[in-house]
């Protein structure tokens, strides 16, 4: 038996070498610049080959140590402080040190194995070397499914075992040390057999184990209602004593004999269906994928371009129409929380300014305000006319001096990557096989015109944003210059001008789709690399308001106009379907 | 006007999939390239329209066979049918018709939508449906339609007829026929009787070579044999 474990794990390990491997050598070659030098035979290069299996060996050995490391030196570091905190109460009674350390380790360890383990258990997960071990090679689907399981079982025991010893040295209880791999291993299997419960019950109604809302929102009040029990334990001093962690892990054990037994006496056609099927608990991105593309194509005729469009003013109208929720939804609601925020604080304000002031000194204010703002002064309380003391002084330091901070809820809001793969998906992967779509002029002719459209859509989150600036800065005193309010728009207005233009030239410049909306291209991925990187550079740096307006607006200007020129002279070339 | 290919080379890496391709196609005529899977029929109609790179080596269009005069290919002297049918899936049928007929300035449709649509015999009820809910012989048959609107000088066609059904398949076959003249059409396909029902003259793709063959042994009983040995040929190369 333990042969035949080995020969299955060799085979499924020397898989998935050739496909990491391989992947890598097509993701060089993929890379620009690089990828022209690199020749064919890199992939049957021996030397190489086994350059990556050690350090796909090195990425194994790291893998089994590190989220282990990670997970003790949580649940120790929290055993430490509450063994502390009770210490300091008088809250241990006449227990040792070293033995409240291990309870509260072993209560820490059954909350973060339950949640981590149960949750990280993926027995039909679907990869890419069981996709061809079962389907193409043919191979037993359980005996694929529990090999695997049986060695990430063995990689858990060694790393929690391993892992252990060193706190072991420094006075963990051996209990506690030797308990946790043990602890470990039968959780997981609890997990396991869970999975092929689940499945049989599913599998009798053929539906496919895939994840749904009421489930994530059941693993959501899982993890949360731990925490306030805990908090409330160890604020008020109590403890689970050790006899009845004892107890709750022999349940874990017994229930892992059970999940055990599931998984032995699981069928191998229930494993063959499980794998087949789906695509069932497909890694996360896949699935994202997969639901991306279907939102992208989720539409109805819903009429038609009203007016006299023409061409591609009619084709952007037309896909306006047809993708409205998908395209809109967004800044409309980052909006609508945007405004919604501002109009409760200001309520509120002129609330607690009544209730403290009565209906009169209320009304005086309101008026006196309303026209402050609109003659771009700032803020005036009619009772104390010469109080500018607020608490907001440090809101308005950050509005003239940081409003490039403003970049990351740009980024947030902004909708341009997400509507270009929508452009792609549904528009430009058919369009791009015909002749007319990819003559520079047409190119850019549609290309101007996505462009103002981006801009319209994104801008409203965007002057959102410059009306709460300016709200901080008509409640703390007002403009420090003439047009400071106008200014601090325009900022806006620039931001969002940029980033449609970034994330749009990019898309023509390096049109990374293939059949799907996930990125393939390397160029793509390092020009969003290197913008992230300057951009979390850029955000923290400090320019006054009238200085950074400036130099946005000739940024944004001098940005389009090359991002454009860019486009046109490049977009013939790089604008098209990939193979 | 002939459409004249002139050392055309393609290579991915170190292989090179059209080695050194001449050829000359005359307007008026439907060339059926044959090749096998693989063969590079799909890369030689990439690169004359442009998707790709060539290597080496140029196309081009002249205006007779003893002309010196080298016409470039621009992109709207192509249209290309690709085998699985691509159209923008958030339009109608008719809004595609409307927009594309609107972005082609040059041309004077003859023809008014519904009788475009009558000619490609796509059903009045399909005609205001979503692309995205066409049937697949029905976006081929969209797609030809607009190519057949663009009226481009040189035509091609990358196994338009794969997994369609016969009555469609017939349908669309009529149509080609039918648009061969004032213009070169080319048609790949790797199914032998395909191109002897529908071609005038055959080209195989072999070894990454364009090779004529004798239009006047099509009707020969061993004309089929000959082809396959020449195809199975590549095995053995």
């Amino acid at each position: 038996m333990l042969k035949e474990f080995r020969k299955t794990l060799a085979k499924i390990l020397h898989l998935r070498s050739i496909i990491g491997y391989n992947s890598l050598v097509f993701a060089l070659k993929k890379t620009p610049l690089i990828g022209k030098i690199l020749p064919d035979r890199l992939y049957s290069t021996t030397f190489l080959k086994v350059i990556y299996w050690i350090l796909h060996v090195i990425r194994e050995v790291f893998e089994l140590f590190f989220s282990k490391m990670m997970g003790l030196g949580c649940v120790y570091t929290a055993s430490l402080v509450a063994v502390m905190l009770y210490d300091t109460g008088k809250k241990l009674g006449d227990m040792s040190k070293q033995y409240s350390f291990g309870m509260f380790a072993l209560l820490f360890f059954l909350i973060y194995a339950f949640f981590g383990i149960v949750m990280n258990t993926k027995l039909f997960e679907k990869t890419t070397e069981k996709d061809y071990l079962v389907f193409m090679i043919r191979m037993n689907a359980k005996k694929l499914d529990l090999t695997l399981f049986a060695y990430d079982l063995a990689r858990m025991f060694i790393g929690y075992l391993l892992t252990g010893l060193v706190p072991a040295l420094f006075g963990v209880p051996v209990w506690c040390w030797l308990g946790i791999p043990f602890l470990a291993v039968f959780i997981k299997l609890f997990a396991a057999g869970f999975l092929v419960f689940r499945y049989k019950i599913k599998n009798r109604h053929h539906k496919p184990l895939t994840g749904t809302p009421a489930g994530d929102m059941l693993k959501v009040v899982l993890i949360c209602v731990p925490f306030p029990l805990l908090f409330f334990m160890i604020t008020g001093g109590y403890y689970v004593p050790v006899k009845y962690l004892f107890m709750i892990s022999g349940v874990f054990i017994l229930s892992g004999i059970w999940g055990l037994f599931e998984l032995v006496s699981s069928s191998h056609s229930l494993h063959r269906k499980a794998l087949h099927d789906g695509a069932i608990i497909e890694k996360e991105t896949v699935r994202a994928e997969k639901a991306r593309v279907r939102s992208f194509k989720s539409m109805k005729v819903n009429g038609t371009v009203k007016g006299n469009k023409k061409g591609f003013e009619y084709l952007n109208a037309l896909f306006v129409k047809r993708h409205f929720k998908m395209l809109m939804l967004k800044p409309i609601i980052c909006t609508v929380i945007i405004l919604a925020l501002m109009a409760l604080y200001i309520s509120g304000f002129i609330y607690d300014y009544y209730t403290e002031s009565g209906y009169e000194d209320c009304i005086k204010m309101v008026i006196t305000n309303l026209r402050n703002l609109i003659l771009f002064k700032g803020f005036e309380d009619p009772l104390n006319p010469n109080g500018l003391d607020s608490e907001f002084q440090f809101f308005r330091y950050a509005v003239q001096n940081h409003l490039l901070a403003l970049f990351i809820p740009i980024a947030i809001f902004d909708n341009t990557y997400k509507s270009t793969q929508a452009m792609y998906i549904n528009c430009d992967n058919s369009l791009m096989t015909f002749s007319f779509f990819k003559k520079s002029k047409m190119i850019i002719r549609l290309f101007d015109i996505r462009f103002k459209q981006l801009v319209s859509i994104n801008i409203l989150p965007a002057m959102a944003m410059a009306i709460g600036c300016n709200l901080i800065l008509f409640a703390t005193g007002g403009q420090d210059y003439p047009f400071q309010y106008l200014m601090i728009f325009a900022i806006c207005a620039c931001m969002c001008i940029s980033y449609s233009m970034y994330w749009l030239s990019i898309y023509y410049l390096f049109q990374p789709y293939t059949t799907t909306a996930s990125v393939k291209g390397g160029a793509y991925n390092a020009a969003y690399i290197t913008f992230s990187i300057l951009m979390s550079v850029i955000v923290w740096i400090g320019v006054r308001s009238q200085i950074l307006a400036a130099i946005m607006l000739v940024f944004t200007v001098l940005f389009v106009f090359f991002a454009r020129k860019l486009v046109l002279k490049r977009a013939p070339k790089t604008w098209r379907i990939k193979a | 006007m002939e459409f004249v290919i002139s050392h055309l080379v393609k290579s991915y890496g170190s292989k090179q999939v059209l080695k050194d391709c001449d050829f000359v196609f005359e307007e008026g005529r439907i060339y059926g390239l044959l090749g096998r899977n693989g063969s590079g029929k799909t890369t030689f109609f990439n690169c004359v329209n442009s998707d790709i790179d060539v290597n080496s080596g140029d196309f081009y269009f002249r205006s007779g066979k003893d002309s010196q005069d080298k016409i470039s290919v621009l992109p709207e002297d192509i249209g290309y049918v690709v085998s699985t049918p691509t159209v923008p899936e958030f339009m109608t049928g008719r809004e595609f018709l409307k927009f594309f007929i609107e972005v082609h300035e040059e041309i004077t449709p003859d023809k008014t939508i519904d009788e475009y649509f009558d000619y490609m015999m796509i059903p009045e009820d399909d005609r205001d449906r979503l692309l995205k809910d066409y049937s697949h012989g029905t976006k081929n048959k969209m797609q030809m339609l607009v190519n057949i609107i663009a009226k481009p000088r040189l035509m091609l066609l990358d196994e338009p007829l794969t997994s369609l059904d016969v009555i469609v398949a017939e349908e669309m076959k009529n149509v080609i026929r039918s648009q061969k003249e004032g213009r070169i059409t080319i048609f790949s396909t790797h199914l032998l009787d395909v191109a002897v029902d529908l071609c005038d003259e055959i080209v195989l793709l072999n070894h990454g070579r364009l090779e004529p063959i004798d239009k006047n042994n099509l009707g020969d009983s061993d004309f089929k044999e000959k082809i396959i040995a020449a195809l199975r040929d590549e095995e053995n190369a």
